[in-house]
């Protein structure tokens, strides 16, 4: 096994070497997504005389840098790929290999991080200054957002395939997956910070695993959280993570039945 | 007129294509409605703290919001999918074939494949525009809708201009599919007014990358805030970058032949 | 007429690509490092074409011949030299030569994939400006050649490889060129479609006396379309002459063919040349050929009444393009 993870780490290096400019560009200019909201609560709170709740300028930044953070290194976008390696019938040679299919988006996923985490820096810099950002966390806070933000990195991750695993039943899953995207845009903390999430939607937020994924380790790694609040929310992400590995489990083995089944 | 007579070629043969795939069709327009619904969602969050953002009332934001997806549908319909096939044909070498045949390259690259699902963007647009003019209540004049259409006429070419020069790229480096990513991230930037951001930002989004203009000042035409010089620049700026991406294209295309060697 | 179709003086091209090592090491050194070399795909040859003539252009992979006819077909400016193609200079791409030409390639496709061929040959007349009776006429006559019956509407995507080729000579052919080039037209198909392609492009050339000029890895292709060819090799011409010449040009050696009364089965004459068939009373040796005179003498003189029959021939011209696409050429004298 972890032969075979070096093996698959190098030849996910060299491929990724291969379009290094385009990755740099392409993660270069993904940083400006979430500027543009960043842009528009400066804009708002400035209407109201410098801050929205508890958020000054300087929060709002520190919460979009930290954001940006997160979304880098917890995103996946594995669904929209599943679907093309199903329609194109390349899952099938994948399923004859002795090594479980998702091992090979673990590495694609941690690949394309590390290779594009440097393209980050000079965007997020350029925005601390020009905003000013407020990062207030105590050294707990640091240490604690690691294990938050590999939770969040993996409820996305398993989130992501059992979204995925749909493929096995419908040929068009990339529109389920816009779906689910654009919930989740909502509700873990992209368009507003989830404390300022009007009334329910905050409480809805806080039910659906989206928030789990990115909006608390960002408020974990800007030190917006009490020790015991940081507790209670990475026991949520330990339940979400369960529930999503169980649910993978019984999607992923149904689904491949219906694969076989279907003898594609 | 016989580049009018193959666009209408092109877009034929493209419904015909289209037309096998309906199931397709279906859920790609229920993935436009779902992001149209969140995004006016997302608005209406912001505007639960404000009554006004940089200056810009509830209503005038969605009529900003309706000429962004009009402006990102009609790039989705007509521009994108070309210059996506452009790149595939580069890495390909199939390029080579339509730089066989005798007529205007950039035509026959730029405006060949169309994904006319996104005609339902368009009408998103159109619906969120007219839904904010509603409430914005002011009397709609007829120069301001004059004015609306130039702008919005000279944002769209703003748009080809910008993905033309991308893609010219591909001359030189075979793999920039992600080029188009770049568009995407900044198009996205489009969805609130360019004033509120930042001066770097606000500077590239009315510059090098004009998607700012291409957005903010047709909404600006019908909302009541554009003076007339605003418009008069934006007419010379369009015309200045088209005659630029052209002469990029002819250098790209001189490059790639091996005519600069 | 009468003209030249083709002219080509000291055309020369010159390529630079970057070099790339394997290892994760080298990988990341050329992350922020490319080396480049330049490299001579086309080394300065002239030859010409006559109205009609179907000629076929060999040599083994990355000996030049893409790159000469891309530059003949005006997709590549040389790095020096001149060429005329229909009296136009190819890489100033104007549409009236553009208009002349066609350039089909067996390993790409213009065709889209997911509409019948027939949509594409319409979008072809618009852009090539066929009028409708041309166009009619072209296309019934490649219809009937190609024998492509119901294959114009069906979706691309639903004719197999051979099918394919066949509605892509269409496609390639519609505006009727007066200057065909082919690069490896029959690449990738099976023997009978090879021999329908071979047909089709000699009836082609013959009713319509348009110019082929042809790269093919298939010897028969060369051997039953061209009576003239070209050989190429690291970018420098080596033969330009009739097909029939080639073996003596291109082989080192030739055959000996001795037929003896008594029969010679027992016989070894393996002393005398390489044995390369034995058959009743009849032996063919292989000979270098500056020994061939005194290989015969010997062999009269030794054998003196026991020889029957005795004589000289090239090797067969299988051999010679074999040797070509080997790339196992004698160095160039050209």
């Amino acid at each position: 096994m972890i032969g075979a993870y070096r093996a698959l780490f190098v030849a996910g290096f060299q491929n990724a070497s291969q379009y290094r400019v385009q990755l740099f560009l392409y993660v270069f200019f993904s940083v400006l997504r979430p500027i543009i909201f960043l842009a528009a609560w400066v804009a708002v709170a400035q209407a109201r005389g410098g801050s929205v709740g508890t958020f000054g300028v300087a929060d709002f930044a520190a919460y979009y840098i930290a954001l940006t953070i997160v979304l880098h290194l917890a995103l996946a976008w594995d669904a929209y790929e599943f679907e093309f390696l199903v329609r194109q019938g390349r899952l099938s040679p994948l399923l004859l290999r002795p090594l479980h299919p998702i091992h090979y988006a673990v590495v694609n996923n941690i690949v394309w991080k590390l290779f594009t985490i440097a393209a980050l820096v000079p965007v997020l810099a350029l925005t601390a200054i020009t905003f000013g950002a407020r990062f207030q966390g105590e050294p707990w806070h640091y240490a604690l957002f690691v294990p938050s933000l590999v939770l969040g990195a993996a409820i996305r991750f398993l989130f992501g395939w059992i979204v995925a695993t749909a493929a096995f039943w419908i040929t068009r899953v990339s529109s389920v997956s816009t779906f689910f995207d654009r919930i989740q845009f909502i509700f873990s903390g992209q368009i507003a910070p989830l404390a300022l999430l009007p009334g329910a939607l905050q409480v809805i937020a806080y039910a659906m695993p989206f928030a789990y994924m990115f909006g608390v380790p960002v408020d974990i790694l800007r030190g917006a959280t009490t020790f015991e609040q940081t507790l209670l929310l990475l026991a949520g992400q330990g339940f979400w993570l369960a529930v999503c590995y169980l649910a993978l489990q019984v999607a992923w083995s149904r689904g491949l039945r219906q694969y076989s089944g279907v003898g594609a | 007129m016989r580049y009018l007579r193959l666009l209408a070629l092109f877009v034929r043969t493209e419904l015909q294509f289209e037309l096998a795939y309906r199931v397709n069709f279906l859920a790609e327009l229920l993935s436009l409605v779902i992001i149209v619904v969140t995004s006016v969602a997302a608005v209406l969050i912001l505007f639960a703290y404000t009554q006004t953002m940089n200056g810009w009332s509830f209503p005038a934001m969605l009529v900003l919001l309706g000429v962004f997806y009009i402006v990102q549908g009609v790039g989705e319909l007509a521009f994108t999918p070309s210059f996506q096939q452009f790149m595939e044909q580069v890495r390909l070498g199939t390029l080579d074939f339509v730089l066989l045949k005798p007529a205007s390259s950039q035509f026959l690259v730029s405006l060949r494949y169309f994904k006319l699902s996104n005609v339902a963007q368009v009408a998103l647009g159109v619906i969120v525009t007219a839904l904010g003019l509603a409430r914005l209540g002011d009397e709609l004049t007829l120069i301001a809708l004059g004015e609306f259409a130039v702008a919005l006429f000279c944002g769209l070419v703003l748009v080809y201009v910008l993905l033309l020069s991308l893609s010219t790229l591909a001359f030189w480096f075979v793999r920039v599919e992600n080029l188009l990513a770049v568009y995407e991230a900044f198009l996205d930037a489009g969805r609130f007014p360019v004033d509120i951001y930042p001066g770097w930002l606000r500077l590239t989004m009315s510059t090098v990358i004009p998607i700012g203009i291409a957005i903010t000042v047709p909404a600006q035409a019908v909302a009541g805030r554009l003076e007339a010089l605003g418009l008069g620049l934006m007419v010379v700026v369009t015309i200045a970058a088209w005659a630029f991406a052209r002469w990029f294209w002819r250098v790209g295309l001189r490059s790639y032949t091996g005519a600069s060697a | 007429m009468g003209e030249p179709v083709v002219e080509v003086a000291d055309l020369m091209k010159t390529f630079r690509v970057s070099e790339r090592e394997e290892g994760l090491g080298a990988t990341v050194r050329s992350v922020f490092r490319r080396r480049y070399r330049d490299v001579q795909a086309v080394a300065g040859i002239s030859f010409g074409i006559e109205p009609g003539e179907v000629v076929g252009f060999l040599g083994p992979n990355g000996a030049g011949k893409t790159t000469t006819l891309k530059m003949l077909s005006g997709l590549l400016f040389p790095t020096s030299g001149r060429a005329t193609v229909l009296g136009h200079v190819p890489w100033r791409r104007e549409d009236r030569f553009l208009s002349r030409i066609a350039l089909l390639m067996g390993n790409r496709t213009q065709l889209v994939w997911d509409i019948p061929a027939a949509d594409s040959l319409r979008v072809l007349q618009e852009i090539y400006r066929i009028g409708e009776t041309d166009y009619r006429r072209a296309r019934d006559e490649l219809v009937d050649l190609l024998d492509l019956g119901p294959l114009l509407n069906k979706p691309v995507r639903n004719l197999s490889l051979g099918e394919r080729m066949k509605v892509e000579f269409a496609a390639g052919l519609i505006h009727s060129p007066q200057v065909a080039f082919l690069d490896e037209p029959t690449i990738g198909l099976d023997v009978s479609m090879q021999a329908r392609i071979r047909r089709f492009v000699a009836e082609y050339n013959r009713r319509t006396g348009a110019t082929v000029l042809l790269t093919s890895h298939y010897m028969d292709d060369v051997v039953a379309l061209c009576r003239r060819v070209l050989v190429i090799h690291h970018g420098k011409l080596l033969y330009d002459g009739a097909l029939a010449g080639l073996a003596e040009r291109m082989t080192p050696y030739k055959l000996i063919v001795a037929t003896l009364h008594d029969g010679a089965a027992h016989e070894d004459l393996g002393a005398y040349g390489a044995i390369v068939a034995r058959e009743e009373g009849r032996v063919t040796l292989r000979v270098p050929r500056e020994n061939v005179a005194e290989r015969t003498a010997r062999l009269v003189g030794d054998l003196g009444d026991r020889l029957a029959d005795l004589s000289v021939e090239d090797p067969p011209i299988e051999e010679a393009v074999d040797r070509i696409f080997s790339g196992e050429l004698p160095v160039a004298t050209a």
